[in-house]
């Protein structure tokens, strides 16, 4: 029988046949990540945004930034709101009508990852307390879903939030805060934020996905593989080495030993992560310089 | 405020009116679908993605089952905008411009060629400068043609005004809310035929038409670029067989 076609019908045999050579069907290794690259300021209309691609994972994620007037129990911190959409165009099994069912798990995910983990500081997203601060929006679409869909929305989140420069604020006759964009009278206005442009950035949250199959350990699966093995793990991990968060949603029992190498791995990836952040900010400013 | 400038005769991104954008295109940008572009008019960029033909999801939408079922949905990222939209998919201008987007396509896509299947189109627009109808269409024609799907031609569409007593060739967003007239056109190039006309706002006749032979110049100066970015992307197929 044809490859093609032995992989289509039967995939866990096909899978296991691959396994069994401590190989993966695109000849990875089986705790080997994809190759991951960033590219900062994708998208011009937005004021910080990022694309990520994780093997074929392909993510694009940007920040918006408006003005809003903070909640009376915390007036001198603004606030941030993370939706992830799956549109149509990013894989057969999302329809128009109906989104994905991936789509809300994650978005909430992520919310709970970029807060918990300190990396943003909302009282920097303040500018006049009580009256004004930053609402800022995280979109992140999702073009192509080949597996970790979390890992490549975690880095474009990520990502997005250090490209990110806040606009430039000036206050009106009649007391509303406005942005100034661009280069329009510079003189004219008195800015309220002058100094202040970019976030810093806390500790910075970078997590690995496994799957996890008997006693095999997959790092990073690719979508042939989730459909195949439904049960993973996700783990965040900080640049202080610290656990952010472990996700196993289910799925079929696993030891602590598993649960521990997919810890270890996680670390592993950090460092690599790191890396890679780093080049694409020093990309940018090269670019920015020339 | 001044679209064309009088001395110089330039618009205000500096280009002449008889003038496209920059385009740009990359065929098969999602690995995923069947057929994927990525197209770009200055700062207007758009992916188009391509599923089938495959099995009809919904046997209720399948009207005559001798041809294909096709389905388009048009979407707009929530960041591409100057100001962040609410309702990126529900509203009607997204409905109204699928429906343009999936009319258009139909009259070139050989349905008949794949009876009992569908084929669905999905556009994507991240970034939106002007034009965005126009260039999605010039996306999901190169999306179907890296799908393998059979047309009777390739169709392009390109956008043309008039302000300050000028014909402008391919709209930007600051011209487009200008408030005058704005003409899209959609043809198939070679056979020389119009698929898609949509005007709004009044013209004399004479000018109208001076417009619109100025947009189907645009369009075919891009059916053009789309055949050469075709062309290598089979090349590049070739060598990679072997």
């Amino acid at each position: 029988m044809e490859v093609e076609a032995y992989r289509r019908l039967f995939p866990l045999a096909f899978l296991e046949r691959h396994l069994g050579q401590s190989i993966r069907p695109d000849a990875r290794r089986l705790s080997q990540v994809r190759e991951t690259t960033v590219a900062l300021g994708a998208v011009s209309t937005a004021h910080g945004s990022a694309l990520v691609r994780l093997g074929d994972t392909t993510m694009i994620a940007a920040v918006k930034l408006e003005v809003m007037s903070p909640t009376a129990e915390s007036p001198d911190e603004g606030s941030v709101a993370v939706e992830f959409h799956m549109p149509p165009i990013c894989s057969p099994l999302v329809r128009p009508g109906r989104p994905a069912d991936a789509a809300p798990v994650i978005s909430k995910a992520l919310e709970d990852v970029l807060m918990s983990s300190g990396m943003l500081n909302l009282k920097e997203l303040c500018l006049i307390s009580g009256k004004a601060s930053w609402l800022a929006y995280l979109d992140i679409y999702c073009l192509n879903a080949d597996g970790s869909l979390f890992d490549a929305a975690l880095i474009s989140a990520v990502a997005a939030f250090t490209h990110l420069e806040t606009p430039l604020v000036s206050v009106g006759d009649d007391g509303r805060v406005f942005t100034v964009g661009g280069n329009e009278g510079k003189t004219k206005f008195e800015f309220v934020n002058r100094e202040k442009r970019k976030l810093t950035l806390g500790d910075i949250p970078f997590s690995l996905t496994c799957a996890l199959h008997k006693d095999i350990i997959l790092a990073d699966p690719t979508s042939e593989e989730e459909s195949i093995i439904e049960t993973y793990v996700t783990v965040v991990v900080d640049s202080s080495d610290r656990i952010v968060s472990i996700q196993k949603l289910g799925g079929s029992v696993a030891s602590m030993a598993a649960i521990k190498d997919c810890i270890s791995l996680a670390k592993e990836r950090r460092h690599q992560l790191r890396d890679v952040l780093t080049n694409s900010v020093e990309a940018m400013e090269v670019d920015q310089t020339e | 405020m001044e679209y064309v400038n009088p001395l110089t005769g330039f618009r205000v991104d500096g280009r002449r009116p008889n003038e496209m954008r920059q385009l740009k295109a990359e065929v098969g940008v999602v690995a995923r679908a069947d057929g994927s572009a990525l197209f770009e008019m200055g700062n207007t960029r758009v992916i188009a993605a391509v599923y089938g033909p495959r099995e009809i999801q919904n046997k209720g939408q399948q009207v005559n089952n001798k041809e294909a079922l096709v389905r388009c949905e048009y979407r707009m990222a929530e960041f591409s905008t100057g100001d962040r939209r609410r309702k990126p998919k529900g509203d009607r201008r997204s409905t109204e411009i699928s429906l343009v987007i999936r009319q258009t396509m139909e009259a070139s896509i050989l349905k008949d060629l794949m009876p009992c299947s569908q084929i669905d189109i999905f556009v994507q627009v991240l970034q939106a400068d002007g034009g965005t109808r126009s260039a999605c269409i010039n996306a999901a024609t190169l999306a179907l043609a890296d799908a393998g799907i059979p047309m009777r031609d390739i169709v392009t569409s390109c956008s043309a005004g008039y302000l300050c007593s000028t014909p402008l060739l391919d709209l930007n967003y600051v011209e487009d809310s200008a408030g005058g007239p704005d003409v899209t056109v959609g043809i198939l190039a070679k056979m020389d035929k119009v698929t898609l006309l949509q005007m709004d706002a009044k013209l004399p006749m004479d000018t109208f038409e001076s417009v619109m032979g100025l947009a189907i110049e645009g369009c075919k100066a891009i059916a053009t670029y789309i055949r050469e970015v075709l062309l290598e992307n089979t090349k590049r197929l070739e060598c990679q067989r072997g």
